[in-house]
């Protein structure tokens, strides 16, 4: 019965057959770590992909707020409106689970962006500056070094003048998450670019590379298949950090005043506004968005672990 | 290689002229320092004099002209908020900001080694996963809570540690340390260890990821059949090779443990030149913003310069490249 | 006689080493300068207050009382007035003061570099009568002069001299900027900018010793939260702000006390009343709603002040109806009533108005000037809300604040006015008269609001020297502010302190803290 069944369907089932047996999946199903991991990433990015369907209320729509429910302990009625919140209310009055809800949107939209345009940038860089070597590597490799001068936060405050500058009045309140995603992805591209070409260099002379070369290969065919499988792995544990790096940064820019509105708060806005409130007594508004950026950051990092574990031909 | 020295300060030199051009035209984007400048009962003819005292009504590469017609010279101009010489400020505050991250960075270094060689050794072991998910923790919340964080439970539910400050420095020349009191030692603790936090995660993890690449290399399982000691493997033969990303990762961490202690000295009050440059930028302070800028430029260019170095004294096929370039 | 003194010396000597005091304190901002005359802000004039004096001085409850002048009387029908110096007094370095010195710090004082000159903008000449008489002649009658200058330090002609400082230089700086020499109860002896100052008592200092301070050093901490953990652990002594959330938390705290009161400053809501069309927002281009005065109106009633204050300052501060605080002179007690929170009037005021579908706009905020500024301004937005005006809300740091207020890049925006000479006029002539250049009125009133009666009474109001018909300038002006609302005054902005608990020291509502009342027990 099996038999006659695996046989016409084999080119559909084929592939995530194929994918189940694989040394990938064998790896992750038998790492407990990862799967707890990757649960937790999976159930934060889709109560954050569909907060307005989960969250009680909406936290970005000011005429829905009432001040006077600002400060509720969790799961304790309000004291004027006898309203009760599952993980309290800010100092606005916005209910902190639906806040974090929304906020960890706009945080997993800045960090997922910035990464990967960081990434795109620097390895393309990278590559290039290892590949060709001559005035183009010098050109790129000073460009990365007046990068690496400027601290992320002014790179970000530069990025912010300047783009305040030119948008019009009405569109800047929308435009500072890309403001805040280019920022971060340009202090960032750096580091992949600099290690793409620190291991790109050593791969070059190998003798692989120069096969290629000799059947006539051309460059970018060898860069992009044959050079850049062989550095993803420092370009993994890197990004893997950035991911959640990026995160954090975006808490750090916020507490130095260049963050995501605070009418539209991000996790990182969240945690600045509640760390404000530690000596204070409510500890919930701290308390909540912390363990929340906790989870998603550590569970993103422990999924990059074994992720580059798991990819590395030389490890298994 | 002299050669090759020679042509990387001179394209040293110009990254610095670019970095100058750069930071000189985003001041104006950084905010206007006449407000701080003037109290609350300024009229409109007090400000536009002001601006002209300052040259700020000058277009940006006039300000900056002048600005590195001076800089050549030594002279960084006078802060708008201290009123006293740039060059004395820095030199006042930088030996604080030296010593932190002389601290945090030997932290990261050794216990990020240590650490690593010992999780990629016992990859399997429970101490060893404990270790690496811990680490995590450290890097997955922001730097400016994790020393709130720390202040809140050493010095206020402790009372151990001090919650702000170098505590008592002693002059040595022009150097104020804080290495020869109690005190000084003391305050250093916390805000080493917010700063070096993140840096130690990372080498650790790196060195974690090379090793265990390294020790599955062909040479070392040469070297195991060969009968030689886990020991002599580990360290000598492994380690060693893991150096090349380890001292890349090295090197640019040292600039970011410099970027770093803007956060973290912001929030321990620590009087180094982040938090001097975090008050420049509070203040518009521009004369202050445009040295530190210069300053942090000339210490990246040599740490690249130097990290560059170690590459090709380290790996020796890297030489051949270096002709060429 | 000089028995006696070395006895009460002895006796004094033996009372200070018993209680021998070491004093740290902290606050958010380095005073910027130790020279009195190049920074007018209140950082700076608070902390020198210690090392310096003015002819007056203020007293614990804000009344002006002799300093180094021992009196002073109107010179004819309001020409000028005659300040009697104090006599016997030196400054730190040892040299005596007399008419000489106060003529010469107010050439200082007045002059193009000094940040202190709008002080003086009524004055037409000072004139020296004797080595301890010195005549003020003023271009007009001025009632308030004396009190005015309650913060005008004076510096000794020869050390300031001597030490090529005969001129403020806040740009390059001089001698006088990181070094003191007043006649001040304290002496600074160590100065390093942004990290730390310390002062010593002045031996010689003329008054009666209250405090018993043998040292004090200030550090400025700027993260609030890293300020009320060193004050918790006792790294400090006292710190200046406490974050209005953590009131409750310290007070609980048997080690540290809260000390609160009100402040000067009075936060407020103001508007475009110029432009044509509003700048923000989709409705950009749009005609102005904000230059009817029922629209400001139902602004005014829409803002829920109450809830404000109780839950974002916790019940730490006061609603305000004026631009002025009830402590402040000429405040109007016939205007104290302000607009009711009024959801359905605010609507039906903007029905009126034309603009029952509501509009948007946008709304500027600093967000590290005033306390928890970024907050009040989102619950703005959220009550304005309610009536269906829609805020944006754009809050920036006060470096890009004020250049955005004077581009007029806003439609609405808050402010805060803490009136210098702590009274109602003021903000009058800061904030409501018309704007002019030359007369230097209205610098601070962004909007251009502009009104003829205001206009031509307080040129009244300044030169008035009956109380009575002050006053009733005073409440006329406060009720056209009122009528055609303004601005929106919102509250009284608190002052919040925290010290240790054997700390026993005076707060005075100007913010000023005064290490003379000061007493560690």
């Amino acid at each position: 019965m099996t038999d006659t069944f695996e046989t016409p369907s084999a080119p559909t089932k084929s592939r995530f057959a194929k994918f189940w047996d694989s040394d990938f999946a064998w790896s992750f199903r038998h790492s407990p770590v990862a799967m707890i991991a990757s649960l937790v990433v999976l159930i934060l990015v889709l109560s954050a992909v569909f907060a307005p369907l989960i969250a009680p209320y909406n936290p970005f729509d000011p005429a829905s707020l009432n001040l006077m429910n600002g400060f509720t302990p969790p799961g304790t009625p309000n004291a004027f409106t006898q309203d009760t919140f599952l993980m309290g209310t800010d100092d606005q009055g916005r209910d902190v689970f639906s806040t974090i809800l929304y906020g960890m949107r706009i945080s997993l939209f800045v960090g997922v962006s910035a990464v990967l345009l960081a990434m795109i940038i620097g390895i393309v860089l990278g590559l290039i500056a290892a590949y060709f070597g001559g005035w183009v590597e010098t050109l790129i490799m000073r460009v990365a070094d007046v990068q690496l001068t400027f601290p992320a936060i002014l790179v970000a405050m530069l990025i912010f003048g300047i783009a305040k500058g030119v948008t019009p009045p009405e569109y800047r309140n929308e435009m500072a998450i890309y403001v805040l995603i280019i920022a971060i992805a340009l202090s960032d591209w750096v580091q992949f670019a600099r290690v793409v070409r620190g291991a790109a260099l050593v791969e070059k002379n190998k003798e692989y590379v120069q096969a290629a070369r000799l059947i006539g290969r051309g460059s970018f065919p060898i860069m992009f298949r044959h050079i850049l499988p062989n550095v993803l792995s420092p370009v993994l544990v890197i990004a893997t950090i950035s991911l959640a790096l990026a995160i954090i940064a975006e808490a750090t820019l916020s507490f130095l005043g260049v963050g995501a509105p605070p009418t539209q708060p991000s996790l990182g806005t969240l945690i600045r506004i509640g760390q404000g409130f530690l000596f204070s007594g409510e500890w919930w508004i701290l308390f909540f968005p912390a363990c929340t950026l906790l989870a998603l950051a550590l569970s993103v990092n422990l999924l990059g672990d074994w992720l580059r574990d798991a990819l590395n031909p030389k490890l298994r | 290689m002299f050669a090759y020295i020679v042509r990387r300060m001179f394209q040293s030199v110009i990254v610095l002229l670019v970095v100058g051009l750069v930071a000189f035209s985003m001041f104006r984007f950084v905010g206007d320092p006449i407000d701080n400048m003037l109290g609350q009962e300024r009229t409109q003819a007090d400000i536009d004099r002001l601006r002209g005292e300052l040259g700020l009504d000058q277009p940006i590469p006039v300000q900056y002209y002048k600005f590195l017609r001076e800089a050549v010279q030594g002279n960084f101009g006078v802060s708008y908020r201290q009123g006293r010489p740039v060059s004395t400020i820095i030199a006042e505050r930088a030996p604080a900001t030296l010593e932190l991250a002389f601290v945090s960075g030997f932290l990261a270094i050794t216990m990020g080694i240590a650490l690593g060689v010992f999780t990629a050794i016992r990859r399997q072991g429970v101490a060893a996963n404990i270790i690496m998910t811990v680490s995590l923790i450290g890097v997955s919340l922001p730097t400016f809570l994790i020393g709130i964080l720390l202040i809140y439970i050493f010095s206020v539910e402790l009372d151990l540690l001090p919650s702000f400050g170098r505590g008592e420095t002693v002059m040595i020349g022009n150097w104020s340390t804080g290495f020869l009191t109690t005190s000084g030692l003391k305050a250093l603790i916390l805000p080493a260890i917010t700063l070096g936090l993140y840096q130690m995660t990372l080498i650790m993890r790196l060195v974690r990821s090379e090793m265990l690449e390294v020790l599955r290399a062909d040479y070392v399982r040469f070297a195991r059949a060969r009968g030689l000691s886990d020991r002599v493997i580990n360290f000598r033969h492994a380690l060693k090779n893991t150096m090349v990303p380890v001292i890349t990762i090295t090197g640019l961490q040292l600039g970011s443990i410099i970027a770093f202690a803007i956060i973290t000295e912001t929030v321990f009050q620590w009087p180094g030149v982040g938090l001097l440059f975090i008050n420049a930028i509070q203040f518009v302070d521009i004369p202050v913003m445009a040295a530190y800028l210069m300053l942090i430029s000339v210490m990246f260019v040599t740490i690249n310069l130097i990290v560059d170095l170690l590459y090709y004294a380290i790996d020796p096929r890297l030489r051949v490249d270096a002709r060429a370039t | 006689m000089i028995l006696r003194n070395s006895a009460i010396g002895l006796a004094m000597l033996t009372v200070t080493s018993v209680q021998a005091a070491d004093f740290k304190w902290a606050s958010t901002t380095d005073p910027q300068t130790m020279d009195p005359h190049a920074v007018n802000s209140a950082p700076v004039l608070g902390f020198l207050n210690n090392v310096y004096e003015g002819l007056v001085r203020r007293d614990k409850d804000m009344s002006v009382q002799p300093a180094l002048a021992v009196s002073w009387e109107p010179i004819g029908e309001g020409d000028g007035w005659r300040f009697n110096l104090r006599e016997g007094v030196t400054f730190h370095d040892g040299s005596t003061f007399d008419a000489q010195d106060v003529l010469f710090s107010y050439q200082r004082a007045s002059g193009e570099a000094a940040d202190t000159r709008s002080w003086f903008a009524p004055v037409s000449d000072v004139i020296v009568v004797d080595d301890y008489t010195v005549d003020f002649m003023m271009t007009a009658p001025n009632p308030l002069f004396p009190s005015s200058i309650a913060n005008w330090m004076i510096m000794d002609q020869g050390w300031t001299e001597a030490n090529d400082a005969a001129v403020p230089d806040k740009e390059a700086g001089n001698y006088a900027t990181i070094n003191a020499n007043g006649t001040g109860a304290f002496k600074v002896t160590e100065r390093e900018p942004g990290l730390k100052t310390v002062l010593e008592p002045f031996d010689g200092w003329w008054g009666e010793v209250e405090h018993n301070i043998t040292r004090a050093e200030f550090n400025p901490i700027q993260n609030p939260a890293t300020a009320v953990a060193a004050l918790l652990s006792g790294d400090v002594d006292m710190i200046n702000p406490v974050p209005i959330q953590d009131v409750a938390r310290l007070q609980e705290d048997g080690d540290v006390e809260v000390i609160q009161g009100i402040e000067a400053r009075v936060i407020m809501l103001g508007f475009d009343h110029e432009a044509e069309t509003l700048k923000y927002t989709d409705d950009a281009g749009q005609p102005n709603p904000f230059r009817d005065p029922r629209v400001r109106k139902a602004v005014a009633q829409a803002v829920n002040v109450d809830a404000i204050l109780a839950t974002i300052m916790r019940g730490n501060a006061e609603a305000a109806s004026q631009l002025v605080s009830p402590a402040m002179s000429g405040y109007s007690e016939a205007n104290a009533e302000r607009p009711a929170f009024d959801v359905e009037g605010a609507k039906a005021l903007l029905a009126e108005a034309g603009y029952a579908d509501g509009f948007s706009f946008g709304l500027k905020c600093p967000n590290d000037r005033y306390l928890n500024d970024e907050a009040v301004c989102q619950a703005v937005v959220s009550m304005l809300a309610q009536i269906g005006i829609t805020a944006e809300l754009e809050a920036m740091p006060v470096r890009n604040y004020w250049p955005e207020l004077r581009e007029d890049n806003y439609d609405m925006y808050l402010l805060g006015w803490s009136p210098g000479t702590f009274d109602a006029e003021h903000p009058v002539r800061f904030l409501v008269a018309t704007p002019n250049e030359e007369k230097k009125l209205g610098s601070w009133n962004f909007g251009g609001f502009s009104n003829a009666r205001v206009d031509e009474l307080l040129p009244a109001i300044q030169s008035e020297l009956d109380q009575t018909k002050r006053q009733a300038m005073l409440d006329e002006v406060a009720q056209i502010i009122q009528d055609e609302q303004v601005y929106v005054p919102m509250y009284v902005q608190p002052l919040v302190w925290g010290t240790r608990s054997n700390i026993e020291l005076t707060q005075r509502p100007d913010n000023f803290f005064l290490l003379r009342w000061v007493t560690v027990n």
